[in-house]
């Protein structure tokens, strides 16, 4: 399995299908991939505002939504001022 | 499973993954699934000015379910062989 | 952790369901499976775009229909609480009576659904060995 050992209790992005991008700290995974974040965080990026982060606390995150998770450089991930940051959001998946 | 078994060749190897959200991203391939669920390190994303997401991101695990496409370097891909074995194991699932 | 474990952890609490069609329903959790098939109650329904309201007093949600579920922060520490006192009851079990792997219907420690009525307080239900435990 290619799986998800190594990203437990690290700060991790998970992108999902629809195109958001959550930050938290992978609590726990499961064979479907099936994701645990606790203190997450959406990442709302838009073309002409700073990155807004909305907390969103525990979450359960099912397999199937995920396109990618990412483990983060917290010390890079910090010296990034999210706020100088304008991008289109990701966009959804489409088949 | 046979296209598992060349990805699981190609470990250590540079690969582009097109996603089906158009990101495309290049990194060392260090394991495959039999979902065809992919780790990176060293990852890189292309047009990193349009898709600041993954700034921060070092290696990433990609679900195998939304990857589109995966660009395999060809100098490490024994066409000859692949192509026997998956005559291989249609004449094989044809028996079946 | 296994995210199902703090699922079958979240029965009788407050919950926030996405599905993959952008509804959203939040109300407390009665209970669910492996699938990740839910019952929730006293619930509030959001339409996907969010100018839509409905009251339900119940409803079933099919697991493959979720998008995410958010559950409330202090179950995670309560998770990894019983998990952790579940694995030194199973440790101290297994040292004093031997058991071969099939360890059904053993007095000991709950190797697998983990979860006894005593630890959190709150109403007992049948069908909690369900989890996947530990």
């Amino acid at each position: 399995m290619s799986g998800l050992q190594g990203y437990v209790d690290q700060r991790v992005l998970l992108i999902l299908q629809d195109g958001r991008a959550i930050v938290g700290v992978m609590a726990g995974y499961d064979q479907k991939s099936n994701v645990v974040l606790s203190d997450s965080k959406e990442r709302v990026y838009s073309p002409d505002e700073g990155v807004e982060e909305i907390p969103l606390g525990l979450y359960l995150v099912k397999g199937d939504q995920i396109v990618l998770i990412g483990e983060l450089d917290e010390a890079l991930d910090q010296s990034v001022d999210l706020a100088t940051i304008r991008a289109e959001p990701l966009p959804p998946i489409r088949y | 499973m046979l296209i598992f078994s060349v990805f699981k060749t190609l470990t250590d190897q540079t690969v582009t993954v097109e996603l089906k959200n158009d990101l495309s991203i290049t990194g060392v391939l260090k394991s495959v699934d039999q979902f065809l669920n992919i780790r990176l390190d060293s990852i890189k994303v292309l047009d990193e000015t349009r898709h600041p997401h993954m700034m921060a991101v070092k290696n990433c695990f990609i679900r195998g379910s939304v990857v589109r496409y995966v660009q395999l370097p060809a100098e490490h891909v024994d066409t000859q062989l692949l192509e026997d074995a998956t005559r291989r194991e249609a004449a094989a699932q044809a028996k079946r | 952790m296994l995210p199902l474990s703090l699922l079958n952890a979240a029965q009788n609490k407050p919950m926030l369901v996405e599905l993959k069609n952008g509804e959203t329903f939040n109300g407390h959790l009665v209970n669910c499976d492996n699938f990740m098939n839910i019952t929730l109650r006293e619930v509030y329904q959001t339409n996907a775009e969010g100018d839509r309201f409905w009251k339900l007093k119940e409803c079933y949600i099919r697991g493959s229909t979720i998008k995410y579920l958010r559950v409330p922060d202090p179950l995670l520490d309560a998770v990894k609480e019983e998990q952790k006192m579940a694995r030194e009851l199973g440790r101290s079990a297994r040292g004093s009576h031997v058991s071969g792997s099939g360890n059904r219907g053993g007095r000991g420690a709950p190797q697998r659904g983990g979860r006894g009525g005593m630890v959190r307080g709150g109403p007992t239900r049948g069908g909690r060995g369900r989890g996947r435990g530990a």
